[in-house]
């Protein structure tokens, strides 16, 4: 009877690993590295040190996505919230793709019109709720602060193998990556073809973001704060800086989650405002220091 | 300087063959119709008040600005071939533009900066993306950056070097590339005067072993001293003048560059290049 009673909790024990802190742990990690490496990506492809998903407003679309899923209830027909934000996300991906075709456009009007994209996005958000009923978008309100609380078996590593071979093209363009940290002008001139490439990374690094937005929510600064955290450490050229800003990026939305799980509980505060309340700080502490050095 | 024996090939075709290049920004026409030739072994000087479109000039021939919009049209030929129509990874291996600054907005050191000018050795047959750095690479490295004066600033930071020593840094990237034809925009303006005379002679070497350049430099008698030949554009557009540099450099060329200036043509007594001074000549000045 007790031997019995003992299998049962071990089975719940295993249960409870297998359905709910596996895949919690595997979304955080793919999530951590995915926005990480997008982070480290698109600072080198920008030359702008503030680059990352959410200001070019790729994430935003995908907030748009999942409020206006939320509130129509389309949320069943479209594979669940993390479905309507990946619609979300390719839309405005495929606006900012438009804009990246236009002949003669630089990287600083396409950040701009990323950060317009963002704004627009917000407020599309913005209006949506305080013109709807507020209970029915209480789940997408978690959802914009960084949700990790969904993982599901299947869903997280489907997540991880997209983060994983995605990740791995983009480390593939290591040499386009190094060459655009002195600018573009000088990558046309060291033989980057600079508009195609722009194009191609844009479009990957679009999805990178929109599998990991969809999946788990907003979670900001991760992007920003562990590229250049690592690139103290060990120099800008990607070879080496973008397996290493993935892994840290992983241990850094893992250790968040563990933080916003333990320190409140039996609540749990949004993932999304654990990184953001750890991250301004360091990231204040980088640019600060920095400044010491030039 | 005429004492550099043109090869065979440069007989039959020039370094570079620029030919009819016209560009607009916008509304605002900036080259028309600008034509001239590089030799192998030839140093050009590419002089032109501000915004007479040198650095356009430049920017199009490299592939950095495009042609083939409205009003921007040209051909640019390297040995004979179409230069614009190769991909990218070849003509960096041809040719390259060394811009007035050079800076990154990231950690970045010398040496690795300039590693960066063998990227166009990882594309293409000769290399593949994941192609480690080869003993070949290390080594062109290491000789641009000893012939640049630069090998002991190679563990230090960008941020942390003063504008005249990332010129030699980024000098160092192009010689690294292993082009023939270099450009360079203001390249040399911020080098101390020891700098600028071992950079000249390197210019002289590179040009004896066949390789040509095409330099912008606000300083005229800097450029007049380094250059074989000019070319002078006007912010009308044209060509004014091409040719010698001592040719080039005539009274009548400078004041119509530089209409308000005031400027005398005057000799470098120890080298014999033309020199360009403020204020009238002693002749002129009897005259008055």
């Amino acid at each position: 009877m007790l031997s019995l009673k003992y299998g049962v909790i071990a089975d719940a024990d295993t249960e409870v690993i297998i359905e709910l802190r596996l895949p919690r742990i595997l979304l955080a990690t793919a999530v951590g590295a995915g926005l990480s490496v997008a982070g480290a990506v698109l600072q080198a492809l920008f030359s702008n040190p503030l680059s990352e998903p959410y200001t070019l407003g790729i994430s935003s679309g995908a907030a748009v996505g999942a409020v206006f899923g939320t509130t129509l209830g389309l949320e069943w027909v479209v594979a669940g919230l993390a479905g309507t934000a990946f619609c979300g996300a390719l839309v405005f991906t495929l606006l900012l793709y438009l804009v990246s075709i236009r002949p003669g456009i630089t990287a600083v009007t396409f950040l701009l019109a990323g950060v317009m994209l963002s704004f627009f996005g917000s407020s599309l958000v913005a209006l949506w709720m305080a013109l709807s009923d507020s209970n029915g978008i209480q789940g997408a309100m978690q959802w914009l602060l960084g949700d990790l609380s969904r993982a599901r078996l299947s869903g997280a590593w489907f997540l991880f193998s997209g983060v994983f071979i995605l990740s791995f093209i983009l480390l593939s363009r290591w040499r386009e990556l190094d060459a655009l940290l002195i600018g573009e002008e000088a990558a046309i001139t060291m033989g980057v073809p600079v508009p195609t490439v722009r194009r191609r990374l844009i479009l990957l690094v679009s999805l990178l973001v929109g599998l990991c937005v969809s999946a788990a929510g907003m979670i900001g600064f991760v992007g920003l704060v562990v590229p250049h955290a690592v690139r103290r450490f060990v120099g800008s050229l990607h070879l080496r800086l973008l397996p290493l800003a993935g892994l840290w990026g992983a241990v850094a939305v893992t250790a968040a989650d563990f933080v916003s799980r333990m320190f409140t509980q039996p609540y749990e505060l949004p993932v999304g405002v654990v990184t953001a309340l750890l991250g301004a700080p360091v990231f204040l502490w980088i640019i600060l220091s920095r400044q010491k050095v030039a | 300087m005429d004492n550099i024996e043109p090869t065979e090939s440069c007989i039959i075709k020039p370094a570079l063959g620029v030919y009819g290049i016209s560009y607009t920004y916008g509304d605002r026409p900036v080259l028309s119709d600008v034509t001239f030739e590089l030799e192998r072994g030839e140093i050009m000087a590419l002089l032109g008040p501000n915004g007479s479109g040198k650095s356009t000039l430049m920017k199009v021939i490299a592939g950095i600005l495009q042609l083939g919009a409205d009003g921007c049209t040209g051909q640019v030929k390297y040995l004979g071939n179409d230069f614009l129509s190769m991909p990218f990874w070849i003509r960096a291996r041809k040719l390259t533009y060394v811009a007035p600054d050079f800076r990154a907005e990231f950690p970045l050191t010398a040496e690795e900066a300039v590693m960066l000018g063998r990227t166009c050795y990882g594309f293409g047959h000769g290399g593949s993306f994941f192609r480690a750095v080869t003993n070949e690479d290390r080594e062109a490295v290491h000789e641009a950056m000893d012939k640049c004066l630069c090998l002991g600033l190679k563990d230090r930071d960008l941020h942390t070097l003063s504008g005249g020593e990332r010129q030699l840094v980024n000098l160092a990237r192009a010689i690294a590339q292993g082009v023939k034809v270099l450009f360079l925009d203001e390249a040399l303006s911020r080098m101390d005067l020891n700098h600028q005379a071992v950079i000249g002679k390197l210019l002289r070497v590179l040009a004896s072993q066949g390789w040509a350049v095409m330099l912008v430099s606000h300083d005229v008698n800097l450029a007049s001293e380094w250059a074989d030949t000019g070319l002078l554009l006007n912010k009308g557009l044209c060509v004014v003048a091409k040719g010698k540099v001592k040719e080039v450099l005539s009274e009548r060329n400078i004041s119509l560059l530089y209409p308000g200036a005031g400027l005398t043509i005057g000799v470098n007594p120890s080298t014999g290049a033309p020199k360009v001074f403020f204020g009238k000549s002693e002749k002129d000045r009897h005259t008055d």
